[in-house]
């Protein structure tokens, strides 16, 4: 064989296994979708404007939490609320005495307070438990029930909501061409989510991001919502993201939880409060806060290579990170990544 | 109280003869399915039931399976309430016979090896074992599973023994150390997983009916204490049926459930929960 023949047969070679590596890489989105998000995440990276995420020190529930979030709210340039419809979703996944597994009642009542100051027409509060066939016995026995009937806020079991189908508008929920969502979710203006501040066995860290798969109805899709590992749960917690109405970030970071989470893990006193209007930049700041990486949690990598929320450019404002730094101990599953 | 209760439910019947799991929501194939079980002998009723049948039937999917609601072109879990409602009511066997086969046919999720393995350490549980999935597709869990074995068990003469026995051996595979039932494992990480009112009460519904022998005494105790710690409408009514069902009593449970009942009659302005109320009362499905 010649050398020039030698040559090109080998120049299309390569070319044949650079194809075939760069189609099974993209192949469950495709080349087009592929190459866009990761023109979007690239381009969010370098030339995306900075993110705000506002830290706050709050050493436990009885301190002013309200005059703390008015603080860390106007921090955070969050947009007016004035005449708004906004649903309050904190986590009420399950409650298990002496675990810190849901976000702290308190911090619903002020989130509510803070959103009435500021002319919000409409606050609700709801959740759907993951595991139990009704919310509602567990607001009553975190202390939520007593915080909503002093303030004669609705609560919502997104469970049963009236779910409608909603067009899936990406590629992240792969299983359909429809998702069901709850009719208090889709008429809503804002979502505050609110979670609490935990690792997660299987996502890694549950914040703001995770937190939104308890607006996914158990009426349709059963408890826990099966359709999230079926469907992989980063893509999951990123494509409902997307399908949501706009969504701001109040992190319970006061009493954390550490390794079994979500639900056995340790309380940490952490006394971190985080607000913040990007959900992607407050959960990669709390998670760093936490001790891991964007890189060894899954969705927060995924959206920063797709440019969903800004990963990268964010602007701390209050607290030095320094002060709220703490190395948590990693879930079970989780711990070979660390 | 009973009869307010009924009430409540004609009057929260929707014009298309559905129920939904509140008043004027749109009608749903769980809520409509359980008030027509808890009205079905109510012979004031009868009309009522009547166009809940047929709505029931006009959501049927041709492949035989239901979906949340008539809108839901996805046949899933909730197959299983219209037939164990259609079938107590005696209606139609070719709905009903359609509805068996594809309970029969659903798929589950199928794992490798190594999910095999890995799921033995991390949840004890032998994922070989099919139950019932809550969409096609899917994992088992404990409560598709018993829904879907009373469902079967509630149509004469079908020929499913083998798929019911293997249900049985999934069911015990999943007991919690304590008794009783949680979603699906019982074990996550070395944790032990509480018992859940819900999942525990069908179960044991299910396991009176087809292996009454299988019951375990802390099954019972497990479930009058997740019944009263959960202290939900739908806990205490389901905890309760499955007790009554196998001949126990709860006079403190049936006290607050009680309580929980609105002036309008129904519980949580919610037929699906009125209706299991009824039943709770009532002692049977």
């Amino acid at each position: 064989m010649k050398r020039r023949t030698f040559l090109r047969l080998a120049a299309l070679a390569i070319i044949g296994i650079g194809a075939t590596f760069i189609h099974r890489s993209t192949a469950p989105l495709g080349l087009f979708t592929f190459s866009r998000w990761q023109a979007r995440g690239l381009k969010k990276r370098f030339f995306g404007a900075p993110s705000i995420v506002a830290l706050g020190e709050c050493s436990n529930y009885k301190e002013d939490l309200l005059a703390n979030l008015r603080s860390l709210w106007d921090r955070s340039e969050i947009p007016d609320v004035q005449g708004k419809r906004v649903l309050i979703k904190p986590n009420l996944v399950d409650y298990l005495e002496n675990y810190p597994v849901t976000t702290a009642p308190e911090m619903v009542g002020a989130v509510a307070d803070l959103l009435f100051e500021l002319g919000a027409r409409e606050v609700a509060v709801g959740d759907g438990s993951a595991f139990r066939r009704e919310t509602w016995p567990i607001a009553e026995a975190n202390g939520l029930a007593a915080v909503l009937a002093a303030r004669g806020l609705k609560f919502i079991d997104l469970n049963y909501d009236d779910p409608q189908p909603v067009p899936v508008q990406d590629k992240w929920l792969r299983r359909s061409t429809v998702f069901w969502l709850p009719r208090h979710v889709l008429n809503s203006d804002l979502i505050v989510s609110l979670p609490k501040l935990k690792t997660h066995h299987w996502a890694g860290v549950s914040l703001s991001l995770k937190n939104l798969l308890g607006v996914i109805p158990g009426a349709r899709y059963g408890w826990p919502k099966n359709i999230i590992h079926i469907n992989g749960i980063p893509q999951s917690i990123l494509g409902i993201y997307q399908m949501l109405p706009p969504v701001i970030s109040v992190v319970d970071g006061i009493i954390g939880m550490e390794g079994d989470g979500p639900l056995f893990g340790s309380p940490v006193p952490h006394g971190l409060l985080a607000v913040g209007r990007d959900p992607v930049s407050v959960d990669v700041t709390c998670a760093q806060l936490m001790g891991f990486s964007i890189e060894s949690v899954l969705h927060l990598k995924l959206a920063a290579w797709a440019g969903i929320g800004q990963a990268h450019r964010i602007e701390i404002r209050g607290v030095q990170r320094e002060r709220l730094q703490r190395r948590y101990q990693p879930p079970p599953s989780e711990l070979k990544r660390y | 109280m009973k009869s307010s209760a009924v009430s409540f439910l004609i009057s929260t019947q929707n014009p298309d003869g559905g129920w939904g799991y509140a008043a004027q929501q749109s009608s749903a194939v769980e809520p409509t399915s359980a008030v027509l079980l808890a009205l079905r002998e109510n012979l004031s009723c009868a009309q009522s039931c009547r166009r809940a049948i047929d709505w029931l039937r006009g959501a049927q999917h041709l492949d035989g399976g239901w979906g949340f609601s008539s809108r839901d072109d996805e046949s899933a879990w909730q197959t299983a309430w219209p037939v164990l409602a259609l079938a107590r009511s005696g209606e139609a066997s070719r709905v009903l016979n359609q509805a068996v086969k594809w309970l029969l046919d659903v798929k589950t999720v199928q794992f490798g090896e190594d999910a095999m393995q890995a799921s033995k350490k991390i949840s004890t549980v032998d994922l070989s074992l099919r139950g019932w999935p809550w969409l096609p597709g899917e994992a088992s869990w404990v409560e598709p599973t018993a829904l879907a074995m009373l469902a079967l068990e509630s149509v004469p003469g079908i020929a499913a023994t083998d798929r019911l026995n293997e249900a049985l051996r999934y069911i015990q595979d999943r007991r919690c150390p304590g008794g009783g039932w949680n979603v699906g494992s019982p074990v996550m990480f070395a944790s032990a997983l509480p018992a859940l009112v819900n999942t525990t009460a069908w179960v044991l519904l299910a396991l009176f009916k087809l292996a009454p022998g299988s019951i375990l005494f802390e099954d019972f105790e497990i479930l009058r204490t997740a019944m009263h710690r959960d202290g939900g409408v739908l806990g205490l009514a389901w905890g309760l049926l499955a007790l009554k069902t196998l001949g126990k009593y709860d006079t403190l449970a049936e006290g607050r459930l009680a309580g929980l009942q609105h002036k309008d009659g129904g519980w949580a302005n919610n037929p699906y929960k009125t209706a299991a109320a009824i039943m709770a009362f009532r002692g049977y499905l």
